[in-house]
């Protein structure tokens, strides 16, 4: 098992824990390390591992079904989805608002439009993995 | 039993408790002293060696006064006193040696905020479930077995039956035939034999305690030391089920004068029992170290997280009470295997059933006497 596939939750943080859970997720299928398919622990498993409530870990694998990361199999557990291949226009809006604030967030702390461009081809090309 | 026997038998019992006591500090996982989380490099400090220093002084004196005094018994007194005193002294003194070294410790305690927690995102294999549900089906299976067993003999037994056994697998006590005496020792079979399967099963369930670190060893260490601990805990309630489920026929057999004592068979097994339990303890310590500890000795400088790391869980080092964790079982701070979650009313509730249920079987087999 590689360093990257830990988890890590802070509890003094002042991210919600179900946040930093469904964003260490995210990270991961992000980077490649959990590719779709790949069975996650169960709801239970991972709850005790980390000393948090039932239904923190609950509410970050719902989130994460909502984004589209994970796929909530009824008694299988959760296992990470595949990209789907067309988004329904409800979410393209939606995801295309919140990329358009980080674009501008990234522009306005500075970053180059040549940097911000590679970061987006990083995420968006086939088989990327970020820096 | 002859004064001889007796120094033997309180001899091996001091010395095999007192070694189990004696090995506890060494197999600790790095950064936990004495019941409390002090960080690995404080582990490491002059201060927190001679707090243990100071404690296995202390313990070794215990040791050899438990030892004292039980030769002193069995020489010189009744032979029960000195086979039952001393090591329930011994196991006194321990608790309090423990508790003087954990109260030092407390001062050692990191401030501030617990460390992150860390889990595994991958599934990892299972510790072994399936053999602790076949301990409890065939704890259900001999218990209802030896239930009925009594039951269809009931009839048949004399006005006394035994209650009974010394040494030689005479029996040495009788008492007037009742429902409670006659049906105390099959019921025993059901809870101990359910009993102890649950509680491997339980255990191959555990909660994981993780080092922060970019290198695996932590976590398999703790699943090969969580896979051992069931299966130990699984033969442990197996041969408990098979040694009480022989002996409760054994009894009736005598009862009805079958047979003029529990037999060879018997004993062996009790032995086998006895030998396994404490042998097994101690293997497991000295292989494994608690938590896997003396396997992940490559990462052990990583600090340690979660429930074990979290000094605010924890009531005298000794209890672990968070009512957001839903684990049934933790990993013990200092001793050796797991303990309950007092936080999660669902273990509290089912683990008490399990103690009340061999407290009442007890209870039940003084009053019926």
């Amino acid at each position: 098992m590689s360093a990257e596939l830990l988890l890590t939750v802070d509890g003094a943080a002042d991210e919600p824990v179900y946040e930093q859970i469904a964003r260490a997720i995210r990270a991961q299928i992000a980077v490649g390390a959990l590719t779709p398919g790949t069975p996650l622990p169960s709801v239970r498993t991972l709850a005790s591992d980390l000393g948090v409530n039932l239904n923190t870990v609950a509410r970050a694998y719902r989130v994460l079904e909502e984004q589209g990361f994970v796929r909530i199999r009824d008694r299988a557990g959760a296992e990470v989805a595949a990209p789907r291949t067309a988004p329904d226009a409800a979410s393209l809006r939606r995801l295309q608002a919140e990329l358009r604030e980080v674009l501008q967030r990234l522009r306005q702390a500075g970053v180059p439009p040549d940097e911000i461009r590679r970061l987006v081809d990083s995420v968006a090309s086939p088989g990327a993995r970020a820096s | 039993m002859s004064p001889q026997t007796a120094l033997i038998v309180t001899l091996i019992e001091n010395a095999l408790i007192g070694a189990v006591f004696l090995l506890y500090p060494r197999i600790t996982r790095k950064g936990l002293l004495f019941g409390v989380y002090v960080g690995e490099e404080t582990f490491d400090g002059e201060t927190a060696r001679a707090i243990t220093r100071s404690w296995y002084r202390r313990m070794c004196a215990a040791l050899a006064a438990s030892v004292l005094l039980g030769a002193g018994l069995a020489l010189w007194s009744s032979e029960p006193f000195a086979i039952v005193v001393p090591v329930n002294l011994l196991v006194v003194a321990f608790l309090g040696l423990y508790l003087w070294a954990y109260r030092r410790a407390r001062a050692l305690a990191p401030a501030g905020p617990p460390p992150a927690a860390v889990a595994p995102l991958v599934v990892t294999p299972g510790g072994g479930a399936v053999l602790p549900l076949l301990a409890i089906a065939v704890g259900l299976a001999c218990g209802v077995f030896s239930l009925a067993h009594s039951w269809v003999h009931y009839p048949e037994l004399p006005d006394s039956v035994p209650t009974h056994f010394g040494i030689s697998g005479e029996p040495d006590a009788w008492r007037h035939k009742s429902l409670a005496t006659v049906m105390m020792l099959p019921a025993m079979v059901l809870v101990m034999g359910v009993g102890l399967g649950g509680i491997a099963w339980f255990t191959a369930h555990a909660k994981r305690a993780l080092r922060r670190s970019s290198r695996p060893h932590s976590l398999a260490a703790q699943l090969r030391f969580r896979a051992a601990m069931t299966r130990f805990l699984t033969v442990v309630a197996l041969l408990a089920t098979a040694m009480l489920t022989t002996l409760s026929i054994n009894v009736v057999r005598v009862g009805l004068g079958r047979a003029t004592g529990l037999g060879k068979g018997q004993m062996i097994l009790t032995g086998v029992l006895l030998v396994y339990a404490l042998g097994g303890t101690i293997y497991l310590a000295l292989r494994y170290g608690q938590g896997g500890a003396r396997l992940e000795a490559a990462d052990a400088a990583a600090p340690l997280t979660n429930g074990l790391a979290d000094n605010r869980n924890w009531v005298l080092g000794m209890f672990y009470v968070n009512r957001d964790d839903p684990s049934f079982l933790v990993e013990r701070r200092f001793g050796l295997g797991y303990t309950i979650n007092l936080g999660n009313p669902k273990a509290v509730v089912l683990f008490g059933l399990f103690l009340a249920a061999i407290i009442g079987l007890a209870i039940v087999g003084v009053v019926s006497n």
